[in-house]
């Protein structure tokens, strides 16, 4: 396989005040590699947009910061670099799109202005070509009306044309890497399938890499490539697409897929699952999944489980799972 | 935008006329009037006669209605009338008055804008840092302290202990530089500067406590993530958001500041409104209050009528219907 596009390794997130430690991201590692989309999925809470903004270097200071790890983009270490210099990576070799396409927009400064600022920043262009250029990029998310959304202001488009819009922005620069934190969550279904849609072919097109963040398996059932299942900042599962909806291994992947609600229109936060996540402030010592584990034992209240690789390219953290068990076979 | 200033400009007249109603009843209401004080003078023998006629040729025989009646006419004639004390147009008191109550009271706005904004930004850029306590303390303790009491330490400080700048008039009388740009600035710096602090203060606490609720938005966020510079984000993305709530509260102020300074031109003999309003209710010089009056409210009025418009320009969800 290719070299990886970015490479996480041991990643650490923690808010740290006076009383508490909020473990948010707690030794997470991963790959992205070019062209292809890695989703990662988890309850609210798990660490999917922390890990995110990590990679970004926009963790929400003071009391957010990085500790401990290396974010290997192109082989470069982000976390090494001077934050002039990291400004220079974001928008121009990441490009980043939020869940809430309303807030995420300055609702005072006009489209034009929003997506044309980034081609200033990093292609040194003028203000008049930059909206030129917005225009183009306006049209290429499927705006028929490039030339005056340009000159309109967040407020007066729906929510899908919001997201387009961010979608155009974020891919101004022709980033290798596109973060897409809950891109979808906020739209309704026909509107989701829209700009699901618009990132495949951009991705086509383009060869960007997606890092995919969603709670929503049916997005990452259509969208990505490879996948990463999170829960209480760690990573819990890692494997292929194909694999993870054929082979789920571990206990909470498990009980994810069994969640996945069978009408499209009830599709929801996930919360099947009995229990509910437990504070990152606070986890317990043991495996972090055990106070809600159908298959946990003793030692999973003792042990932290590693991650550990347990076929080609699948790796699970968990204690007792062993091999495969065939999702599609036990169903039956 | 047009129309819609020009409605609200006819929107005005209702309220004005509620305002000098009740300011022409309540003036009527005062005890005496202006020709009483004849009767102090020993040059005038028939000071019951005199009065009369003064009183007749000024119209206050008349019913009150009446009296209000024509009044507005006058005034849709442009005329202001006659003010009893300095027997002179009403206009040409208020031609020389409020031109020095406008230089005081812009005068202080651009102080305020320029000090209150730029004091907020740095503060809220280094929330509860040494700098942002210390002068936040200090914000407190100004806002809370009348200008009057500014005007007496300003003077005291720069006038008298240090005589470095002149605390009465507009000009210095009767020397060869008397009237030129820098004597009417050294003036203009002590009242200005007593008018402003106090709003200052205000302003700059407005601009911190915005910009830290806009700080924490996820625009700024986006603005950061496409690699913006600090100073594009603090400027474009986040003052720019974080100055509608204050220009709106500044178009409330024009008002207050232009009333405020009743009290500094007193302190400071500046011979602007202030004088102007103060010695005609003493001396129950009728017109003068009603003109005085009346511009004090289309001072507040247009205010509010600019802090609207203001507000429109800069933030593009509200539409003016
Ligand atoms: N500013 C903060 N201060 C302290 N803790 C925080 C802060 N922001 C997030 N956290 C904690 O970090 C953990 C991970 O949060 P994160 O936002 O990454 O979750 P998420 O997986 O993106 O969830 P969601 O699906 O709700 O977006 C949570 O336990 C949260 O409480
Ligand atoms: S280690 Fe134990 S508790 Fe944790 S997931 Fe595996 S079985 Fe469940
Ligand atoms: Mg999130």
């Amino acid at each position: 396989m290719a070299e990886p596009l970015l490479k996480v390794r041991n990643l650490r997130t923690y808010f740290i005040s006076k009383n508490s430690t909020v473990k948010a991201v707690d030794g997470v590692d991963f790959e992205v590699y070019p062209g292809k989309v890695l989703g990662i999925v988890g309850e609210s809470g798990s660490g999917k947009s922390m890990t995110s903004l990590s990679v970004m270097r926009l963790v929400p200071g003071p009391q957010g910061k990085i500790v401990e790890g290396e974010i290997l983009l192109e082989g470069q270490d982000l976390l090494q670099l001077s934050e002039r210099a990291m400004r220079d990576v974001r928008g121009n070799r990441i490009g980043m799109i939020f869940q809430e396409p309303m807030s995420a927009l300055n609702p005072v400064l006009k489209i034009g202005e929003q997506i044309g600022e980034v081609l200033v920043r990093h292609r040194k262009v003028t203000k008049a070509q930059a909206k030129k250029q917005a225009v183009a990029l306006l049209r290429s998310v499927g705006f028929p009306r490039a030339e005056q959304i340009v000159d309109e202001y967040p407020h007066q488009l729906s929510g899908g044309m919001r997201q387009r819009a961010m979608i155009a922005m974020a891919m101004a620069c022709e980033p290798s890497l596109l973060i897409a934190d809950e891109p979808t969550t906020a739209l309704d279904v026909t509107i989701q399938a829209q700009v699901l849609d618009l990132m495949r072919s951009l991705k086509e097109q383009n060869g960007t890499a997606i890092l995919l963040i969603t709670h929503d398996l049916g997005v990452v059932a259509q969208m990505a490539d490879d996948v990463v299942v999170m829960y209480g900042g760690q990573v819990v599962e890692a494997a292929s697409a194909d694999e993870i909806f054929d082979h789920p291994l571990h206990p909470y992947t498990q009980a994810l897929m069994a969640s996945i609600p069978v009408i499209e229109e009830e599709r929801e936060r996930l919360q099947a699952i009995p229990g509910t996540v437990p504070s990152a402030a606070d986890f317990p010592s043991g495996c972090r999944f055990a106070p809600r584990c159908a298959l946990a034992e003793e030692r999973c209240h003792e042990q932290m489980p590693e991650l550990r690789e347990i076929s080609l390219a699948h790796a699970v953290r968990c204690l007792v799972v062993q091999g495969k068990t065939d999702r599609r076979e036990n169903a039956t | 935008m047009a129309t819609y200033i020009i409605r609200r400009l006819l929107g005005l007249i209702p309220t004005l006329f509620v305002i000098t109603v009740i300011v022409f009843i309540l003036m009527h209401l005062m005890p005496g009037n202006a020709f009483l004080a004849l009767t102090q003078n020993p040059h005038i023998k028939d000071a019951a006669e005199v009065i009369k006629r003064k009183e007749a040729e000024a119209g206050l025989n008349l019913p009150l209605w009446q009296q209000y009646v024509n009044w507005v006419v006058n005034l849709l004639h442009g005329n202001l009338g006659t003010s009893y004390q300095y027997d002179e147009p009403v206009a040409r008191l208020i031609g020389f008055s409020l031109p020095n109550t406008l230089t005081l009271a812009i005068t202080a706005e651009i102080i305020v804008l320029l000090a209150g904004i730029p004091m907020g930004l740095l503060q809220a850029s280094r929330v509860n840092k040494a700098f942002d306590v210390s002068t936040s303390f200090f914000a407190v303790l100004l806002y809370s302290i009348p200008s009057f009491v500014f005007a007496l330490f300003l003077i005291y400080i720069f006038s008298f202990t240090l005589n470095w700048l002149p605390s009465f008039g507009t000009v210095t009388p009767a020397v060869p530089w008397s009237g030129d740009l820098g004597d009417r600035i050294s003036h203009l710096i002590l009242p200005a500067l007593a008018l402003a602090l106090p709003s200052i203060a205000f302003y700059s606490r407005l601009t911190r406590g915005n910009t830290l609720q806009v700080i924490v938005q996820d625009f700024v966020r986006t603005a950061r993530s496409k690699g913006l510079r600090d100073s594009r984000v603090l400027f474009r993305h986040v003052l720019r958001n974080a100055i509608i709530p204050i220009i709106t509260q500044f178009g409330f102020d024009i008002g207050g500041l232009f009333s405020g300074a009743v009290l500094i031109e007193e302190i400071f003999t500046w011979p602007g409104m202030g004088e102007l309003t103060v010695s005609a209710n003493l001396n129950r010089d009728y017109p003068v209050i009603l003109a005085t009056t009346l511009i004090f409210a289309v001072t507040v009025l247009i205010g509010n009528l600019v802090a609207d418009i203001l507000l429109a320009i800069a933030d593009p969800r509200i539409r003016y219907n």
